[in-house]
């Protein structure tokens, strides 16, 4: 995983992720456990405005359960005499949404700033350039919407048929 | 998957891939991706149908605790999913455009594949891959801003 998307996955953004790391003198690790653990910390520390060492800790005792299917409750004040209830399915199905968000969109990056090519006044001419087949685009043009999405349906199909044939 | 949201009266519109197709991208995408209304009846209709589909994250191992209901997708603005109908992208706004009220605002209407429903128009989707600031966004442009000048030489 990327930095970007272990933010990404914990729900926090890049900056927070760092200084919180840096903070707590903990090595940022980019990976999805890692992602869980600090997405449950920043999830406490937003929401019921826990101080980091406290969110930190109680995320750790969350987190170290070895049954997650059931709302756990992790104490948090060194006494003992304030706990807090975490619905750990609850926050793994928002992880999960999060974490495949992450690895689903949040692609590596290509080396330096990343650039929208400007709008072309030479659309056409662009897309040549570009290499996009320009006579696809006018056949396409003179179909319907329904007949375009009708193809596209019998592409798609076509592709999981081919997906199916043992090789 | 179409036919599923209409009939049970989902509010969306359909962006991503299939409206580029629509607009007459030459481009295969298998997998729909919908900007839905966040009212919370709209919201409550859709996560129940995502749950009945057994919708689950996508790339992810199978067999972990994923709760697909309304709460979930209230609090996960986008959603990648994988379901026994196909695989779905479910986003509460579109970057560069805004919330449903606003994709809404910029979307047509049609009928295929048996249903009628919205997608995102052509311009939109252009300023929605460019807001999106991901290269494979990017390496659509091209096509998209093509198929723009050509559609209005076409009419």
């Amino acid at each position: 995983m990327t930095a970007r998307q272990t933010a990404v996955a914990a729900g926090a953004d890049l900056k927070w992720l760092t200084n919180s790391a840096a903070l707590l003198r903990r090595p940022l690790r980019y990976t999805p456990q890692s992602a869980k653990w600090w997405g449950l910390v920043r999830l406490l520390t937003e929401k019921l405005g826990l101080s980091l060492k406290a969110a930190a800790d109680a995320a750790t005792t969350a987190l170290s359960r070895a049954d997650s299917r059931s709302p756990i409750s992790a104490s948090v004040d060194p006494s003992g005499s304030a706990s807090l209830v975490v619905d750990l399915p609850r926050y793994e199905s928002i992880f999960l949404a999060n974490l495949s968000r992450a690895l689903l969109q949040e692609t590596p990056r290509r080396r330096g700033r990343s650039k929208a090519p400007p709008p072309s006044r030479e659309a056409i001419g662009a897309a040549l350039r570009y290499g996009t087949d320009v006579s696809l685009m006018k056949a396409a043009l003179d179909r319907t919407p329904a007949e375009r999405l009708q193809l596209l349906e019998a592409n798609v199909e076509f592709v999981r048929a081919a997906r199916r044939v043992p090789t | 998957m179409l036919g599923g949201l209409t009939k049970k009266k989902v509010r969306f519109v359909v962006v991503g891939g299939v409206a580029a197709v629509a607009h007459g991208s030459s481009r295969v995408t298998n997998d729909l991706a919908i900007c839905y209304d966040t009212a919370a009846a709209n919201v409550r209709a859709l996560a129940s149908l995502l749950a009945s589909w057994h919708a689950y994250p996508r790339g992810i191992e199978k067999g972990l605790p994923f709760i697909m209901d309304d709460r979930t997708l209230r609090n996960a603005p986008i959603l990648t999913l994988t379901t026994k109908e196909g695989d779905i992208d479910v986003l509460d706004q579109i970057a560069g455009v805004g919330p449903y009220a606003k994709v809404r605002e910029h979307s047509e209407k049609i009928s295929a594949l048996g249903v009628s429903f919205r997608v995102l128009d052509l311009p939109s989707l252009i300023k929605a891959k460019r807001a999106a600031g991901r290269p494979r966004d990017f390496d659509h442009l091209p096509e998209l801003e093509a198929l723009l000048a050509l559609s209005r030489d076409h009419r």
